[in-house]
């Protein structure tokens, strides 16, 4: 291996990490509600946006109507302020938003990157005319650029097993309702939750057989035979 | 100073690393979705082992397939019922390279959330779990792609969602299928209470013991 091939790879396994590390840092700042930190890991080329039923939103504008508007209140509001008002009014909602088990697919350019990762969160917040408690789950399909030499998200999508309350779990209850956000660029795009079957697909190809997911939603009605 | 060789084998250990990492992970993404083939094909096709919970040891590529497609599949091109969910987290991996780099160790935290029969009170039902265990698995490297060799989940829990794992530590699945034997019984199958520490395949990394 020469000095330039060995450069690249170094670059590689940078890039790989660095990517897992963006999609920590993303979790962390969620969770304490650090919306304007959270934007800035978004690229002025993002091309989407999708939470959970939350819809899908387009473009950096669309990052910040979501974002902003739709989770964290104003996007300009120090975290000291977004934490006095949340003490005043409901006091306990918090959440977890755990990133996990990341597989990062980088681009052949290394300039792009793809990666999947395990959402799991543990929340509670006011829905349904009370304080309730939640396990949610999902799995993310998100894809990164270089810019600058800083990786930054391009598109984020969540695809949402189930939002269940802790009281009776995913199988009695998968979803306890639709989070709608305000003015989204299109209706959620693949909401099927448990237990649909839904097979979203995954961006990565198989590390033995080098196959490319055929991504067969073997959705079955639950009253078929 | 390093070498240029010397150099070039510290980036190959570092990818070798992360190219485990992302084999058993993805390993979970296709158990999630029941891909049973392609689970198969993570294996080494050279005297490779798989043992899960209470079902005993398969040993070798064809009895590898026999276990996951027909006995956790229910055979070729079955698709699992309406309402079955698997959902394994696999965390917290700490991979151990072998000196010749060509064969690993890794142990995992395995963490998931289930809906799946049980055999229990009501034959077949499903049933939401938590289930918790630790896999100690070994890889090999073939043709320069890393494979699996010995995968080994030791499970801690399966509890009913309703219950909890003091209440109920273990619900379903009691002892190797009937039909498809296992080639060995259980190795390690001591479910929480019993306080079992699955060997681990690391060292410590201050005293090197």
């Amino acid at each position: 291996m020469t000095l330039d091939e060995m450069e690249k790879e170094v670059v590689r396994l940078e890039d790989i990490q660095e990517i897992e590390d963006l999609e920590r840092k993303y979790g962390y700042y969620f969770d304490t509600r650090r919306v304007r930190d959270v934007l800035d890991l978004f690229s002025e080329h993002t091309t989407s946006v999708e939470i959970e039923s939350h819809g899908q939103y387009f473009g950096k504008d669309g990052v910040r109507r979501m974002y902003a508007v739709g989770v964290g209140g104003e996007a300009e509001t120090a975290l000291k302020d977004v934490v006095a008002r949340r003490d005043k009014s409901s006091g306990a909602g918090f959440n977890i938003i755990t990133q996990l088990q990341g597989v990062v697919t980088l681009g052949a350019t290394g300039e792009t990157a793809k990666g999947r990762w395990q959402v799991w969160l543990a929340e509670s917040f006011p829905f349904a005319g009370r304080f309730g408690q939640y396990w949610l789950h999902g799995y993310y399909e998100n894809e990164f650029a270089k810019d600058d030499g800083k990786w930054m998200f391009t598109k984020l999508f969540w695809n949402t097993t189930f939002f269940t309350r802790y009281e009776t779990g995913w199988i009695v209850q998968p979803i306890v309702g639709f989070l709608p956000m305000p003015n989204p660029d299109t209706p959620p795009t693949a909401f099927h939750p448990y237990p649909s079957g839904y097979h979203f697909p995954y961006s990565f190809r198989h590390p033995v057989t080098g196959e490319e997911d055929a991504a067969v939603f073997r959705y079955r009605h639950p009253m078929a035979t | 100073m390093a070498t240029l060789e010397e150099l070039q084998a510290r980036i190959q250990r570092l990818d070798d690393i992360k190219q485990i990492e992302q084999l058993q992970k993805i390993y979970g993404y296709y158990m999630d979705y029941a891909e049973w083939q392609k689970v198969v094909d993570l294996f080494s096709d050279k005297d490779p082992s798989v043992e899960e919970a209470d079902r005993g040891v398969y040993k070798g590529k064809e009895r590898i397939k026999k276990y996951f497609i027909d006995l956790l599949g229910g055979g070729p091109g079955k698709t699992p019922r309406p309402g079955w969910l698997s959902i394994m987290f696999q965390l917290q991996g700490v991979v151990t390279c072998d000196i010749s780099a060509t064969t690993a160790k890794a142990r995992w935290y395995g963490m998931g959330m289930e809906a799946k029969p049980t055999t229990s009170l009501h034959e077949g039902e499903l049933r939401q779990t938590w289930i918790s265990g630790v896999y100690e698995n070994e890889y090999v490297k073939e043709d320069g792609k890393w494979k699996i060799k010995k995968l080994h989940f030791n499970l801690t829990f399966r509890t009913p969602y309703e219950d909890g794992w003091l209440k109920v530590p273990v619900v379903g699945q009691t002892g190797p299928d009937s039909k498809i034997l296992p080639d060995e019984p259980p190795t390690a199958y001591f479910p929480y209470p019993s306080g079992f520490h699955l060997p681990v395949s690391f060292k410590h990394p201050i005293t090197g013991k």
